[in-house]
């Protein structure tokens, strides 16, 4: 783990004013420690040694309130920018990895790294709060207080210095040595933990499973067996995890044990003075007292780093290039899909797809599940590059790759329903868009959307998201009616749908044929396929053949 | 959400009060090592400035050395012994909910949907756990030490014992209650900014491809961005409180070295406090604070966990107490109606399934099916149909006494399905989003009943065509199934579902949509199996696949809640003209 990667830097702005706020307190912090030290050590020796009265060491005691007031009020500073630059810094990089993971599209989202972005973008990168309020404030005193410290006690008394010089490197030496024995022992152990852990979660989750098949009473031991065996496992862990912690416990405290015995010893023969000794004892912990708290918080940290790295990874996985010429109009242009295959975990699907979409046709995709439908739409919309294959826009000025294209430009001619439909949230009016009442009341007659509004209280005003995916649908076939675009892309319009909402979309097809729309329509129905001037049938990683209506 | 809601929780963890008690021991004798380290340092030091006779320091520096191994160590000993407290406490929390929700109302588990479930029982319960680690113990600690270090210091020198005190209160009350008043002023303005932000975000990454083309991208990331400036600026509402509460802490340990400081002076020049003893009083607070000054984080993790807690103990009062089988036959309650024919629980093998003018909903909504009549027996198959949203599902899961019916009656081999047992098993509700459990196939099948046989494991594949796939398993039976069956396609696994259904011994089977996700020829040869192999049971399925159904013994259309029209499948075609249009539909799609 880097403790503090640049790139943190580069991708959030506000990690950048907190870093140089957090150093120079952390620097203003090194010499108060050490100003705090030393003047308590010549009030205190006077008064012990010299037998000083209150009035005689009234100048040091009124510095020393005046240090422990500016420390209070650097805390107070650093806590008060802490979570402020934390919180700003997990909402840049969180935006920055949605933005580009959207960017990198459906499929890239769908594979590989890409269904981790959900959990790292919403729960993840929360964990760098601790980074950053815990732990980057320490790790700075530990480059700050640490040497100011030690070189203070160097130039009061060497001896001392040289027991702290001596013990120091021997902290990360054996947090290294016991963190590289007890690794393997730990692994398994945190592996036999989660194991575990799921094991206890699918019995929980699977209750209302066994209490339909009346058989939830004997899983109650299970669970309590399941809980001890994990609580075992943990505590073997811990029993490894914690003993670096007990090392640097004992290293630090012991060695402050042997300075302050040392000075002891000398002061006895004369060889120090009381105020030196006292200076000493005050500082010797501080040396230590940030190091041990950035050991306290690496493990939260760990976690947050750990997040920040994903983020910039998914950061700098270069984007697919966007083309650069403008869109030809889509209601005077063929979109032609030319040995077009996408190669997945399932194999080659579509395998080999020749598919040509001309203006104002209606043209149907099938064939079975898995075999590559939708993804053959993805590519057709320029979402997805095929592995294989071109995708070309023919029109009477000529024919111009897709990839060449500017993409929002043609998505702008494009109205797609996904399976799904996906609405922004919203009054259906305002949703549906339209010129005006009559348009859209003839649309909605026609989709049955209409028929879902007469039974609304609110009728147009309804809110989408109170809606059920079948009445989202019809909203969605509505929207694609009174859109202008010349491109409509349905991908299986009739799954959520009875057979009285499939007449629905068969109206809505003929009614966009009728208008002189292009529509590409992937179905199953045979009903759908029935009223498609062509239909293209895919099969599975063979040649797709085309039936004639 | 009140205190008391964590303090119930936490009750529930059923912490043992002699391990706790080991653990605040330890801690306290830990953080006890490294304040005596100080206080015999500092003794050490001034006596020594005296030059007195090197043997007479000799207990200190051993002393000394002691206190700097004991610290370490016993430290470690209290972490392994605090954790050990908490984890037992968390099995016990969950074994509790495990029992709770697996005899309280069936309802509870049906209101909450399963990724919040497991939310609850997984994460939740960790953190109520972690206020004992992280809250409850470090406060003790703090207490009992505080005590003892005041106690210490009063006998060298009241006035500094009362100073040290009062820095203490500050540092261990104060500061702690100002960092949780910070943490819950942020948590509170920025959950909804949260809330919005994790919905933006999961929005824009599940639906990518159709922002893009709808040219919507870049309103979405606006309203994330928008929902995240309102999370900063919650956070910079609780933020001076916060910052105050670092100060604080930081203060007190000052005050308390100054105040001894002014105090042990003059008592010193007036011969009241010997000079070693100044030393020891002066620099014995720099090591007292360190047990307070984890307590203002221990305060933001009570705040945290409060939420957590609430979550759990409403999971819990939805479940409400153990449902005792109020019919038994051991069971001679009062609330057994006098004239119940019959208080034995109904025998499996005969058991009729009988409404009468039922009506089902959700509690708190109207009803969506009313005035419903259905006989079941064994060897009797009825077929449910209707456009979605006709209540379908919500009169299965009635029939399967999981929600509380909403009017009408409702009885099991002439007892009314309340007061049956529901262990018995006699009515089983294949839920179409029954638990695939990571295990094997064979054991999946077992869960519905403990004796399957591979044989019958295979019948029943056999059954819902799932034969071609088991020979595809690498292991056949044997083969596990990733945790909650994501390694099965929603076609494989609610047929998978069916199976383990139809080898439940219930008499009566209830089964919701087992056609979904089928090609039509699929769907319809499961159907027609379901209807017609099992005739040593009753069967009630809801599907919208009407080609199979001349197999079923009556067929009930439902719509808008109420019957539209029931009879055989070849009545229906003769005189429902909706059932006959929607039929023809269905063979013109198929052909």
């Amino acid at each position: 783990m880097r403790p503090l990667d640049p790139r943190l830097l580069r991708h959030a702005r506000a990690a950048r004013g907190y870093v140089a706020l957090t150093a120079s307190l952390g620097i203003v912090t090194a010499g108060l420690v050490v100003a705090q030290a030393l003047l308590l050590a010549h009030a205190l020796g006077r008064a012990v040694h010299d037998g000083a009265d209150l009035s005689a060491i009234a100048p040091w005691v009124a510095w020393l309130a005046a240090v422990v007031g500016a420390r209070t009020l650097v805390t107070a500073l650093q806590e008060r920018f802490a979570h402020r630059a934390a919180t700003r810094a997990v909402a840049e990089l969180r935006e920055g990895v949605v933005a580009h993971a959207a960017s990198l599209g459906p499929r890239w989202l769908a594979t590989g790294q890409g269904p981790g972005v959900a959990t790292l973008a919403t729960r993840g990168l929360d964990a760098l709060e601790p980074y950053f309020v815990r732990y980057l404030p320490q790790l700075v005193l530990a480059a700050t207080v640490t040497p100011a410290t030690l070189l203070v006690i160097l130039g009061l008394d060497w001896v001392s210095a040289a027991v702290l010089v001596v013990v120091l490197p021997l902290v990360p030496l054996f947090m290294w040595l016991v963190g590289r024995l007890t690794q393997g022992r730990s692994e398994r152990g945190l592996d036999a933990m989660r194991r575990l852990g799921a094991q206890t979660l699918d019995l929980l989750a699977g209750l209302p499973t066994l209490r339909a098949f009346g058989r939830e009473r004997g899983p109650a031991a299970r669970v309590q067996a399941l809980g001890d065996a994990h609580r075992r496992a943990t505590m073997g862990t811990l029993r490894i995890a914690f003993l670096s912690g007990l090392v640097l416990e004992l290293l630090t405290t012991l060695s402050v044990a042997l300075v302050a015995v040392g000075i002891g010893l000398r002061l006895v023969h004369g060889g120090l003075d009381l105020v030196t000794g006292l200076a000493v004892l005050v500082l010797a912990p501080e040396v230590f007292n940030s190091l041990r708290q950035v050991g306290a918080q690496f493990h939260a940290a760990s976690d947050g780093v750990a997040a920040a790295a994903a983020a910039f990874a998914v950061l700098e996985t270069p984007l697919p290039a966007d083309g650069t010429r403008p869109c030809p109009d889509l209601a005077r242009t063929t979109v032609r899909l030319r040995g077009v295959s996408v190669t997945s975990a399932t194999g080659r699907t579509p395998d080999d797809l020749d598919l040509d979409v001309r203006p104002g046709e209606v043209v149907a995709l099938a064939g079975p599940t898995g075999s590559g439908k939708s993804t053959a739409v993805e590519v057709a919309l320029g979402l997805l590059a095929p592995d294989e294959g071109t995708v070309e826009l023919v029109g009477p000025a000529g024919t111009t790759p897709l990839a060449d294209v500017v993409r929002a430009d043609y998505w702008s001619q494009v109205a797609w329903l996904p399976q799904r439909p996906v609405l922004e949230p919203g009054a259906v009016r305002d949703v549906v868009g339209g010129a005006d009442d009559a348009a859209r009341s003839a649309a909605a007659a026609l989709t049955g959307l209409g028929e879902v509004l007469d039974a609304a209280p609110a009728g147009w005003d309804t809110a989408v998201e109170q809606l059920s995916v079948g009445q989202r649908q019809r909203v969605a076939l509505t929207r694609a009616l009174l859109s202008a675009a010349p491109w409509v892309v349905l991908d299986e319009p009739t799954a959520h749908l009875d057979a009285a909402g499939e007449r629905v979309v068969l109206d809505t097809v003929r009614a966009l044929r009728t208008g002189g729309r292009t529509v590409l329509l992937v179905a199953h129905r045979a009903s759908l396929l029935a009223c498609a001037d062509r239909v293209v049938a895919l099969e599975p990683s063979e040649q797709p053949v085309g039936i004639a209506p | 959400m009140t205190r008391g809601t964590l303090r119930r929780a936490v009750a529930l963890l059923e912490v043992d009060r002699r391990r706790a008690a080991q653990a605040v021991a330890l801690g306290t004798l830990a953080l006890g090592c490294a304040v005596a380290l100080a206080a015999v340092a500092a003794w050490l030091i001034a006596r020594a400035s005296q030059m007195p006779p090197v043997l007479t320091l000799s207990v200190a520096t051993v002393a000394v050395r002691a206190f700097g191994i004991g610290r370490g160590v016993l430290r470690y000993c209290e972490r392994l012994v605090s954790h050990d407290v908490a984890l037992r406490g968390m099995t016990t929390l969950r074994t509790t909910l495990y029992t709770r929700m697996s005899q309280g109302q069936p309802a509870a588990l049906l209101t909450v949907r399963r990724g919040d479930l497991l939310t609850r029982i997984g994460a939740d319960v960790d953190t109520v756990g972690d206020v004992v680690v992280r809250g409850v113990l470090p406060a003790a600690v703090a207490a009992v030490l505080g005590v003892l270090t005041v106690g210490a210091m009063a006998l060298i020198f009241p006035p500094a014992g009362i100073a040290l005190a009062l820095c203490l209160l500050l540092a261990g009350v104060l500061a702690p209650v100002l960092a949780a008043a910070g943490a819950g002023r942020t948590q509170e303005r920025a959950a909804e900014g949260r809330a919005r932000a994790t919905a933006s975000a999961l929005g824009i990454l599940d639906d990518a491809g159709p922002l893009a083309v709808a040219g919507r991208t870049h309103a979405e990331l606006a309203a994330l961005a928008a929902a995240d400036r309102d999370v900063a600026a919650a956070t910079d509402a609780g933020a001076p409180a916060s910052a105050l509460a670092a100060g604080v802490g930081q203060l007190a340990t000052g005050l308390a070295v100054l105040a001894a400081l002014v105090t042990g002076v003059p008592a010193v020049t007036s011969g009241r406090l010997s000079a070693v003893a100044l030393a020891v009083v002066v620099l014995t607070p720099l090591a007292a604070f360190e047990a307070t000054s984890v307590l203002p984080a221990a305060a933001v993790q009570v705040q945290r966990s409060r939420a957590a807690a609430a979550r759990i103990l409403a999971l819990l009062d939805a479940a409400g107490p153990a449902l005792e089988p109020a019919a038994g036959p051991t069971h001679g309650s009062p609330s057994t109606a006098p004239d119940a024919p019959d208080a034995s629980p109904a025998r499996p093998q005969d058991a009729a399934l009988v409404a009468r003018d039922l009506q089902c909903g959700w509690p708190g909504r109207p009803p969506v099916v009313r005035g419903l009549d259905l006989h079941v027996e064994p060897g009797r198959s009825i077929a449910v149909v209707g456009p979605s949203g006709s209540g379908k599902t919500t009169l299965l899961v009635t029939l399967a006494g999981l929600l509380p019916r909403q009017g009408g009656s409702l009885s099991i081999d002439s007892t009314d399905l309340d007061l049956v047992d529901r262990a018995g098993g006699a009515v089983l509700h294949v839920a179409e989003d029954g638990h695939v459990f990571g295990t094997s196939i064979l054991e999946n099948l077992r869960v519905a009943r403990g004796d399957v046989t591979p044989d019958q494991a295979r019948a029943a594949l056999g059954d819902v065509a799932l034969t071609g796939w088991l020979a595809a398993q690498p292991d056949g039976l044997d083969t596990l199934l990733g945790p909650d069956g994501r390694t099965l396609s929603g076609g494989e696994r609610r047929r998978l579902l069916l199976a383990r259904g139809l080898l439940s011994p219930a008499p009566v089977l209830l089964v919701d949509e087992p056609a979904e996700h089928l090609d039509p020829g699929t769907a319809d040869a499961v159907v027609r199996a379901l209807l017609t192999r099992h005739r040593d049971r009753g069967v009630v399925v809801v599907t919208h696949r009407l080609t199979a159904l001349d197999a079923a013994d009556e067929v009930i259309r439902l719509e808008g809640g109420r019957v539209a029209a029931r009879g055989t499948h070849a009545a229906l075609l003769a005189s429902d003209r909706r059932y006959r249009e929607d039929l023809a539909e269905e063979s013109r799609e198929d052909a």
